[in-house]
């Protein structure tokens, strides 16, 4: 905690707005989902190639299983983005977040050999925006930044206090 | 300012024990709170842009009700019969009273029964003269009949008093086409030609909105436009139903191959550049707001036996068109030994560039934005296109050098309109409607006749080896 504190205010300023940036993604991702009423992820994990597509083509294939994988994903990247983006539960949100990246991430991983029948925006061998992303997860999740500056700070301020006369 | 110096103060001091919830806390709680706000304000702009788009491509229908109904002969129950009817299934107010074609043992069943379905009672005839004499009731007739047969027929409805739609082409020949627009002024019936291209909402997008209020283009200097159709087979017929030969003669056909590939025989049809070609350059005059001055052709029969291909299966042909913008040259070519690339009209301005057909799965509609034009915003925001998609100048795939000369690859944009319908029903609709006193005919007589004119005057282009000139006056009745 207090490691994370003594970053400099640049620092933290830069950690929030990529946590903010980040949420918005998410939360753009989730609500587009949501507004669309027949969305389903069966069309992107059928796309799936690599060690993990028959994981993925299973989802796919049982409507059971997409039944919960779909509210699943757009409500999961919804509250994730608004999660990064308001710093509520802030390391809660960045861990969930680069699980779902990294599902991404496998399902369709840009490794060198494989070629797709639908070409995928910013592939750069091996690394993907997926990634990218990923890696700037990281950054949010070990550096609390919704403490400083988010509702988590609120969050922790009220709930130390009920935790004091203890 | 912050600097590393500042490293190891607290920059906003994370929550310390023991420490009340301040004013510094609940201010830097809830910094980021506006962010969502402008999300909510993002997302909100681009649901109007979405919904205006979405109404400009949908189109509003009128309602069913109340309307008056119109009683509806059919002429001509052949596959471009077929194809009318269908479309007119789907129109409300019509009451479907005769059929009338000379194969009553196959395309007249046919007919008749797939309206008997529809819980009409149909009469079917061999005969139109006997048709029109007794159905009295009759308000309109629409003709799908052999090229060669469309002016007597459509004189003959006008004259009984009956309002027509007639196929394209107007007439194999420029006597008859003349005939029927005359006949039109003298009835004061309706006639209506079946450019259909005509009534097709992207179609009619792009001429009143995107050419004619935005002058997306600037200013058109080439044209070009094909159909590109693959070898097919003669077409067929059951022996079985087979047309007796005293009743092919009767009605000037040689044979029942010849009957049922009439469109390639001369005398009878106008082959590939009217069957095709016509729809397309019909177009031409329409967006260039103009008739041409000049054509020049080359075509012949190069692939087809003489023998049952009577008509040029290869055709290319140059117009020259004086607008009011300046000089057009506009070439179309239309061929049936090859269907790559299928059909399209392609108007090429120096701001951009478009791309159309009247399917939905083929050139639906592609915009260029010339990378020098001013941009296309103002249109994107109205829904008159859509948003672009930049173009990578860079090739997929293997590395290829480009030239520094060559030009910016422009952003391509999409006309925002689709027509979930049949390609005909909107132009059906509108002569419908017109009927009715609520429209305007979209191609009557006279847009007819300038097509007939630009379009026959290219097999004698052919014929002369030459290029041949238009006078105005041709193409007045």
């Amino acid at each position: 905690m207090n490691e994370e504190a003594r970053l400099s205010r640049w620092a933290m300023t830069s950690i929030v707005l990529l946590r903010v940036l980040i949420g918005w993604h998410f939360l753009y991702e989730g609500v587009a989902k949501l507004q669309k009423p027949s969305w389903s992820a069966a069309g992107y994990l059928l796309q799936s190639r690599g060690a993990f597509s028959p994981l993925f083509r299973w989802m796919a294939a049982d409507p059971n299983v997409l039944a919960v994988v779909n509210p699943l994903n757009m409500w999961g990247l919804t509250l994730i983005g608004l999660g990064l983006v308001l710093g509520c539960f802030t390391r809660t949100a960045s861990a969930a977040g680069i699980l779902i990246i990294l599902l991404f991430y496998l399902c369709n991983p840009p490794f060198v050999g494989y070629f797709y029948s639908i070409p995928m925006e910013g592939n750069y061998l091996v690394v993907n925006k997926n990634l990218v992303e990923l890696g700037a997860l990281a950054v949010v999740l070990t550096t609390g930044s919704g403490r400083v500056c988010g509702l988590d700070r609120i969050i922790h301020r009220l709930l130390r206090k009920r935790a004091r006369p203890a | 300012m912050a600097s590393d110096d500042e490293t190891g103060k607290e920059p906003a001091p994370a929550a310390a024990p023991g420490r009340r919830l301040d004013r510094r806390d609940l201010l830097l709680g809830l910094t980021t709170v506006p962010a969502l706000g402008l999300f909510g304000y993002a997302w909100w702009r681009q649901r109007e842009y979405e919904q205006v788009q979405k109404a400009s491509a949908g189109g509003a229908k009128k309602a069913a009700a109340n309307l008056k109904e119109i009683n509806v002969a059919l002429l001509g129950a052949g596959a471009q019969g077929q194809v009318l009817l269908d479309s007119m299934l789907r129109i409300p107010g019509l009451r479907f009273r005769a059929v009338c074609d000379i194969w009553t043992e196959y395309n007249q069943k046919r007919a008749v029964n797939t309206l008997r379905k529809f819980k009409f009672e149909t009469n079917g005839y061999e005969d139109y003269r006997e048709m029109l004499d007794k159905e009295k009731e009759l308000d309109a007739v629409v003709i799908a009949t052999p090229d060669f047969w469309h002016a007597r027929h459509t004189v003959d409805c006008l004259k009984a008093g009956k309002h027509v739609y007639c196929e394209k082409e107007m007439s194999n020949t420029l006597e008859g086409a003349r005939s029927m627009v005359l006949a039109a002024r003298e009835t004061g019936k309706l006639l209506q030609i079946g450019h259909q291209r005509r009534s097709h909402p992207r179609y009619l997008h792009c001429y009143e909105k995107l050419l004619g209020e935005a002058k997306i283009l600037g200013r058109v200097v080439t044209v070009n436009g094909q159909w590109n159709r693959a070898v097919a087979p003669d077409i067929g017929y059951p022996e079985r139903y087979a047309i007796p030969d005293a009743r092919l003669k009767q009605y000037g056909f040689k044979s029942m191959p010849q009957f049922r590939n009439w469109r390639w025989y001369k005398g009878l049809g106008g082959g590939p550049i009217v069957d095709l070609g016509s729809h397309q350059i019909d177009i031409y005059n329409w967006f260039l707001d103009a008739s041409p001055s000049y054509v020049m052709a080359s075509g012949g029969n190069d692939y087809h036996d003489p023998a049952t291909h009577e008509w040029y299966d290869t055709v290319m042909a140059v117009y020259e068109y004086e607008t009011k913008a300046g000089r057009v040259r506009a070439y179309y070519q239309t061929q049936t030994t090859n269907g790559s690339q299928g059909y399209f009209e392609n108007f090429m301005g120096d701001q951009g560039t478009l791309v159309l057909s009247e399917s939905e799965a083929n050139y639906p509609g592609f915009l260029y934005r010339d990378p020098n034009a001013p941009p296309w915003d103002e249109w994107v925001q109205k829904g008159w296109v859509s948003a672009p998609k930049v173009q990578e100048a860079k090739p997929e795939g293997e590395e290829v050098a480009l030239d520094v000369r060559e030009s910016v690859s422009p952003d391509l944009h999409r006309v925002p309109v689709v027509l979930r319908d049949p390609y005909h029903q909107p132009h059906l609709e509108n002569f419908f409607d017109t009927v009715r006193g609520e429209a305007k005919l979209h191609c009557p007589a006279e847009v007819g006749y300038e097509t007939a004119v630009t379009v026959l005057k290219v097999n004698e282009a052919i014929e002369a080896r030459q290029r041949v000139a238009f006078r105005p006056e041709e193409f007045r009745v």
